[in-house]
């Protein structure tokens, strides 16, 4: 096996970690999704072409396996559906919780439609672009042009409605 | 220009307009006070959102993707087999849920198994002593560490018992020693013991024979002999399965919302998994590791 490969793969893994979470909710659902999309990587690495973005193709992989395990598992939740397992329903615990607005965003994102997360998670928060998000989740620029717009007005939404988006930013400036 | 959309209001924020179309934008705004607070507010909850993410970032890396990342890991995604409960065998009286097709796959996907290979069942052909029909639903394990797997079949034997006591593939009814004798032909670990836990108010009832890291282990399963107290020390497994590693002191560990304390010793691994209290766990490894000759 290649060492550089695995230096890159390593390189790259807390960013993987970051967007796995944001697909699965969960920290431990996202490391195993991370470890199965190490080990297809891998298992794969031949396929990887040289000169081409190696972060992209990791993305690609872990959501292909997010999507394959979705379908496996038969997963039909409606739009909004919130899982109470993945969001927590200790009140107690989360009115303790120090960070509350930043966990509100994130159980904000875990409400939305997986296809419109996807397209937050790449564009917003890893910072790609909407050819490489497009290339990644495998539609055209314009469908993720158009999920992502559903999602930034639905997250904001959802912090208006939930008061987070005012907690958030007083939590911001007093860092 | 008409009223720009949401679409082309993000896509003005993620800087993926030309420069003509960034120009039009920028001049509606000029003029629209409604559109310049919705845009403001769309830049503020993304820059939220990256603030939400990035602790991500910051957190360390677990040392098991590190491992995966060399190719250096046990493998994760291990497919794990579990035998089905069978309704046919009833144990102290108790009886058996009656649809065990259908607690399979509902306390598997409830804890976080996933019905793999199709939700196709296959036959029992290779086990040690491939003498029962059996049917194997192959589910892939959510999580991948052994660990894991012990708390997730920990989970799915109570859920699938659903308080009515549990059942088993092995029922403890009859000479202690059969059972022995059909553990170990069945786990291919000669020898195999079952610690008598009744000093700590906790019944054997049976065991049950379930493929972890895709060799055949014994869990054992107990209940509380005492009702009332019932809910707070049982049920409980003892997982017993072979294990190349290395020798290893008794650990404690939390996952699934059950409790595990594990230990390896002379080539087995040993678990006692339960919702018990650890300290009433702690005290039960020494007792179970020196009947088991485990340390």
């Amino acid at each position: 096996m290649s060492a550089g490969f695995s230096d890159q793969l390593i390189a790259v893994l807390p960013r993987l970690r970051r967007f796995a979470r944001g697909l699965t909710g969960t920290a431990s659902e996202a490391d195993d999704l991370v470890q199965s999309a190490c080990e297809r990587a891998l298992s794969r690495m031949e396929q990887f072409q040289e000169g081409t973005r190696f972060d992209s193709w990791m993305f690609r992989i872990v959501q292909t396996i997010w999507i394959d395990q979705l379908r496996a598992r038969k997963v039909r939740k409606e739009d909004g559906e919130v899982d109470g397992e993945r969001l927590g329903s200790d009140e107690a615990v989360r009115r303790v919780e120090s960070r509350i607005a930043l966990v509100e965003v994130r159980r904000a994102v875990s409400r939305l439609p997986v296809e419109q997360r996807t397209a937050l998670l790449l564009v917003t928060v890893e910072g790609m672009s909407y050819k490489e998000a497009a290339e990644i989740a495998k539609v055209p620029v314009g469908t993720i042009m158009s999920r992502l717009a559903r999602a930034r007005v639905a997250l904001q939404a959802q912090l208006d409605a939930g008061g987070g988006l005012r907690r958030s930013t007083d939590d911001a400036e007093t860092g | 220009m008409q009223k720009p959309g949401d679409e082309l209001l993000v896509a003005y924020l993620d800087g993926e307009l030309d420069e003509t179309r960034r120009a039009e934008i920028e001049a509606w705004l000029e003029h629209d006070g409604v559109a310049r607070d919705h845009i403001g507010r769309l830049s503020e909850s993304a820059a939220l959102l990256r603030a939400a993410f990035d602790e991500i970032l910051r957190e360390e890396v677990p040392e098991r993707l590190i491992d995966a990342a060399r190719g250096t890991g046990a493998g994760s995604v291990h497919e794990a087999e579990i035998l089905p409960f069978r309704p046919q065998r009833r144990i102290g009286g108790f009886a058996a849920p009656r649809h065990w097709w259908i607690a399979i796959p509902v306390a598997a996907s409830f804890f976080g198994l996933m019905i793999g290979g199709g939700l196709g069942y296959f036959g029992l052909g290779n086990t040690p002593t491939g003498t029962d029909d059996k049917q194997v639903a192959t589910l892939s394990a959510s999580t991948n560490s052994w660990l894991d797997n012990v708390a997730g079949y920990h989970k799915l034997f109570v859920s699938a018992a659903q308080g009515e006591n549990s059942f088993a593939d092995i029922p403890a009814a009859g000479d202690g020693g059969e059972v022995i004798q059909k553990i170990s032909q069945r786990t291919a670990q000669p020898g195999v013991r079952v610690p008598n836990l009744k000093p700590w108010g906790l019944i054997f009832q049976g065991a049950r024979v379930v493929i972890i890291e895709g060799r055949p282990a014994a869990q054992l399963v107990y209940t509380a002999d005492n009702q009332a107290v019932g809910s707070a020390i049982g049920p409980l497994t003892v997982v017993i399965a072979s294990s190349k590693r290395p020798d290893l002191a008794p650990t404690f560990d939390h996952r699934q919302d059950v409790n595990v304390l594990y230990w390896r010793r002379k080539g087995h691994a040993y678990a006692i998994v339960g919702q018990a209290e650890p300290g009433y766990m702690w005290n039960l490894v020494n007792d179970i590791a020196y009947q088991l000759d485990a340390i």
